[in-house]
């Protein structure tokens, strides 16, 4: 039955494709395609889950009103009105709220991934000293919050990659995350809560599964840190004459493959370190942190001269030479709210700027935010830890960041960056339906999470956890912001269950949805 | 009350040398509803009858107590009471705290008259400190005391990659020492063939017997084991495991339990993610429970498993709330089997026991099982579960006769009977 239905769905979808801005979109449409025809067997074993009726943010600048968005064992199958939801699929009635992607998070402490509980030593014993735990690992370690862990030291990583090779016939890099990931970690649920559905931990990118461990490391090791400080030039010379010296070993190394002579010994190593020749390879983006204007120009030479794309964090003055960091190809991470006293003794544009975000995006820099803390406290630092992650956000919209682009720097770019843009990051065909659904703007400060759903599975229901319940309470029938729209839904009938504002938006596609649900419930069952 | 028991009373009359009835107010056996007006029958160490108002063949001493209250002695299935704290050990699965035990600790006694009659002691340390022995908490000599040598291998698993890696590598070990066997049984049999068309000369069998110890270089002790088994002639004699390997092969023979001690739900996630594919494991829980513990987070996995949880009578607050938990409780209601342990090992742990667990009780803790979760469940983390642990007919006659409800804290222990001998109280 679903190949014939399939078909039409996907040719809509291919006819959206032109809205989506990246190209690697239709490419994920076309692997959806491909995965949807060949899964048909196992049909009968297939779960399904599906968000229905909410206005569907899909991060690629599509905004789809009163859409559903169906998941099939965790991938999104279809998005769309004309989406037939097979019978026992769980479903989300997001009526009058808004579907996003998940978002995602640069940086999180491991309270967030590795569980928040100080376990106590063994309390039948009540002598032993908690040193003594067995494997001599004291819980939660403290991170320094305000510091990307890229976990890159260049001994460590020389020795990483080929371990896992021996481990699992190089099928990817191994973090230890998937053998301390606690899932029933109550800052999880409170992450979950924000609308976090992945996160960077160290150097890998986590997923926020609830209640299991499988499939949780995303990718691991895609940035690696390259030293970057005026106040240190040695350290800047080391960066440049290790660049050099390796770019120069690619050349010799690309010749020799060139002249193909047996006897002719593989160019020599020496000199060459890891990180250069991973970021030079591009296998992974370089990670620098930099705020000041010179910094930041030194950091696009760099960028130009070797052909790499920088990743940079802080960039507080990247406003002030946006146009060079966009032609550089650069990333920001930002955190819209930190500041940057000028240096005085300039006469140029420096310090901090509230349109730092808008200016940089404008320019054609690809821009995430980051929240201030990166841990989750219920005491401290309320308002800048990863809970306010949207929060942040949205002094990037202050600024003057499109809502979209403010989107972006939340989903789609940290995806990117985390090396994860193909399974998240965005609501497309073929991605893992990691998402969201609030009762408005996600960047609102008043908007709550109302449900997450994480690889096609209701992760997080406001209603049911202990945490915001009480906080506005969601309605017997949803739609807490729209309340005029629902009640033209119910002077309209039963069977609509749209908002009547987006039912005239969309009319066709409003019947087309609800005509085929229902038929097609009795086509299967007769 | 049926009249096939009073035959079977008739017939165990005359040879009444070593028969000894009692009657209690109730008994509470452990295993199902209450007694009320119990007579237990006991002889040769064993209970031979219990019942409601049975008659008694004239003859038999019979001790009347009839406002006291009959239990089956408790049972401590995870404790170190008793014994001093020894050297830290990581990784030693074949170890067991026997050589720690001293017959003239006062503590046996003291345990005795709480009535507490069996104890499970494990080995001090940490990972894979080793595997519980079983005790009577009576006797002048070990061997008096000791009832079983291995009880269970005490595992600790958390949520960590060294302590998961530990886990898998003795498992992979026992793997290896199992095609390490199939190897040898190959060579062996190649070796009889060879035998069988010739016999032929000496020098031709050294030449194969070096080379075989060439492959099997790996272990220098374990070579030596292997010779005689090879020259042994007509039975294949496999090479005996490395002892620190041997109870790996024995969990998976169903030989011996494990005891996955964890500390959090995540523990318990991360447990099965390493021992999935060994189905035959017989395993159950240790889980101390403390405030801000999440183990509620996996009772419902644990019920369906229908796994034997130990753990503590303790009403713990849920996680970033002041929520309280009744862990046990939601683990029973789940399907799983709950063991009570002392909230802390020590004398005074054992004093406060049943009180905490009668406080347990008053808080929506089913009163049956709350008696089993420190008698049958107990027995059954010890593999005794046929033998003792609750008051039925043919177990052992280990009870234990309270002044009044054993759950309350004013009652105290009156009298101890151990293998059908009061070892405490004054009974005659």
């Amino acid at each position: 039955m679903t190949k014939k239905k399939l078909f039409p769905v996907l040719l809509a979808l291919f006819a959206l494709a032109p809205l989506a801005p990246a190209q690697e979109e239709g490419g994920g449409a076309e692997g959806a395609a491909e995965s949807g025809e060949g899964s048909s067997d196992d049909e009968k074993d297939a779960k399904y889950f599906a968000i229905v009726g909410g206005d569907v943010y899909t991060g690629t600048g599509a905004v789809l009103r009163g859409a559903t968005v169906l998941a099939r064992n965790g991938k999104i199958a279809e998005i769309g009105y004309d989406v037939h939801v097979p019978a026992g699929a769980e479903t989300v009635d997001a009526a009058g709220l808004r579907v996003y992607p998940g978002l995602i998070a640069l940086g999180a402490t491991s309270r967030i991934t590795t569980g928040s509980l100080s376990v106590p030593a063994d309390p039948t014993r009540p002598h032993e000293p908690i040193s003594m735990r067995w494997d001599g690992v004291l819980p939660m370690p403290v991170v320094n919050p305000t510091h990307i862990e890229t976990g890159e030291d260049d001994d460590h990583e020389e020795h990483a990659p080929t371990q896992s090779e021996g481990d699992e016939e190089g099928d990817g890099p191994k973090s230890e995350i998937e053998d301390t990931f606690d899932p029933f970690s109550s800052y999880l649920v409170l992450s979950l809560a924000t609308g976090i559905t992945t996160v960077q931990q160290s150097s890998a990118a986590v997923k926020l599964k609830r209640g299991e461990i499988e499939g949780v490391l995303l990718a691991d090791k895609r940035m690696v840190s390259i030293p970057w400080d005026l106040n240190n030039p040695t350290g800047i010379s080391g960066t440049r004459k290790k660049l050099e010296r390796t770019a120069e070993y690619l050349r010799e190394l690309r010749a020799w493959k060139a002249r193909n002579k047996k006897d002719e010994r593989e160019p020599s190593k020496k000199g060459v370190d890891t990180s250069s020749l991973r970021v030079l390879s591009g296998e992974a983006l370089p990670l620098f942190r930099a705020s000041n204007r010179e910094e930041l120009l030194g950091i696009a030479r760099l960028a130009q001269q070797y052909g790499f794309r920088p990743v940079i964090e802080g960039c507080e003055e990247g406003w002030a030479v946006a146009d060079e960091l966009g032609r550089a190809g650069a990333y920001a991470i930002l955190t819209p709210r930190n500041r940057l006293a000028k240096d005085e003794s300039l006469v140029r544009a420096g310090g901090a700027s509230i349109e730092n975000a808008a200016k940089l995006h404008a320019a054609g820099v690809q821009v995430a935010v980051r929240a201030q803390s990166t841990s989750i406290d219920t005491v401290g630092t309320a308002g800048r830890d990863l809970l306010a992650l949207p929060i942040e956000a949205g002094f990037a919209v202050r600024g003057g960041l499109s809502n979209e682009a403010a989107l972006a720097a939340m989903t789609i770019v940290p995806a990117r960056l985390l090396g994860i843009e193909h399974r998240t990051g965005t609501l497309e065909v073929g991605k893992d339906c990691d998402a969201i659904v609030t009762d408005g703007d996600v960047l609102h400060y008043r908007t709550f999470v109302q449900y997450s759903v994480v690889d096609g599975k209701l992760v997080y229901d406001k209603e049911k956890e202990i945490y915001f319940a009480h906080i506005r309470p969601r309605p017997k029938k949803a739609e807490p912001e729209a309340a005029q729209p629902a009640e033209k839904a119910e002077s309209a009938g039963d069977e609509t269950e749209e908002p009547a504002e987006d039912a005239a938006e969309e009319g066709e596609a409003s019947e087309g949805e609800d005509g085929p649900k229902d038929e097609g419930g009795e086509k299967q069952d007769g | 009350m049926t009249p096939t028991w009073l035959t079977g009373l008739l017939l165990l009359a005359p040879q009444a040398g070593d028969l000894v009835a009692i009657r209690v107010k109730r008994a509470e056996t452990g295993a199902g509803a209450p007694i009320e007006h119990a007579l237990i029958l006991v002889e040769h160490g064993k209970i031979v009858e219990i019942g409601e108002d049975l008659p008694v063949e004239r003859g038999i001493r019979v001790i009347e107590r009839e406002d006291w209250i009959a239990t089956p002695g408790l049972i401590s299935a995870h404790t170190r009471v008793g014994l001093e704290r020894t050297q830290s050990r990581g990784f030693d699965p074949a170890v067991t705290p026997r050589s720690e035990i001293d017959p003239r600790q006062d503590a046996w006694r003291e345990l005795l008259e709480l009535g507490v009659t069996t104890l499970g002691l494990y080995p001090d340390g940490q990972g894979i400190p080793g595997q519980a022995v079983v005790v009577r908490p009576h006797g002048d000599t070990l061997e008096e005391m000791l009832v079983e040598d291995s009880a269970y291998l005490k595992i600790y698993l958390q949520a960590n990659a060294s302590s998961k890696k530990t886990l898998r590598e003795a498992f992979q070990k026992a793997n290896e020492h199992v095609e390490k066997v199939a190897k040898e049984k190959e060579k062996w049999d190649k070796e009889q063939e060879k035998k069988k068309k010739s016999s032929k000369s000496s020098s031709k069998d050294e030449k194969s017997e070096e080379k075989k110890d060439g492959a099997a270089l790996q272990d220098g002790e374990e070579k030596k084991d292997d010779k005689p088994a090879e020259k042994g002639g007509d039975v294949f004699v496999p090479p005996a495991p490395d002892e620190r390997v041997k109870p790996f092969l024995d969990l998976r023979a169903k030989e011996l339990m494990a005891m996955m001690s964890l500390r959090k739900a995540a523990d318990y996630v991360h447990l099965l993610d390493v021992i999935e594919k060994e189905k035959d494991l017989q395993w159950f829980v240790h889980f101390p429970l403390y405030d801000d513990c999440d183990f509620y987070e996996v009772a419902a996995r644990i019920g369906e498993a229908k796994k034997l949880v130990l753990t503590m009578p303790e009403v713990t607050l849920q996680q970033n709330a002041l929520r309280e938990r009744n862990i046990p409780a939601e683990l029973l209601k789940a399907g799983a089997r709950v063991a009570l342990l002392p909230r802390t090992d020590t004398l005074n742990g054992y004093r406060d026991w049943l009180p905490d667990v009668g406080r347990l009780v008053a808080l929506g803790l089913p009163r049956d099982a709350a008696l089993a979760a420190v008698t049958l469940e107990q027995a059954r983390a010890l593999g005794l579960e046929q033998r003792t642990g609750s008051l039925e007919k043919g177990k052992e006659a280990d009870l234990v006769l309270w002044s009044g409800d054993p759950l309350e804290p004013s009652s105290r222990v009156m009298a101890v009977m151990l293998d059908g001998k009061f070892v405490h109280g004054d009974v005659q």
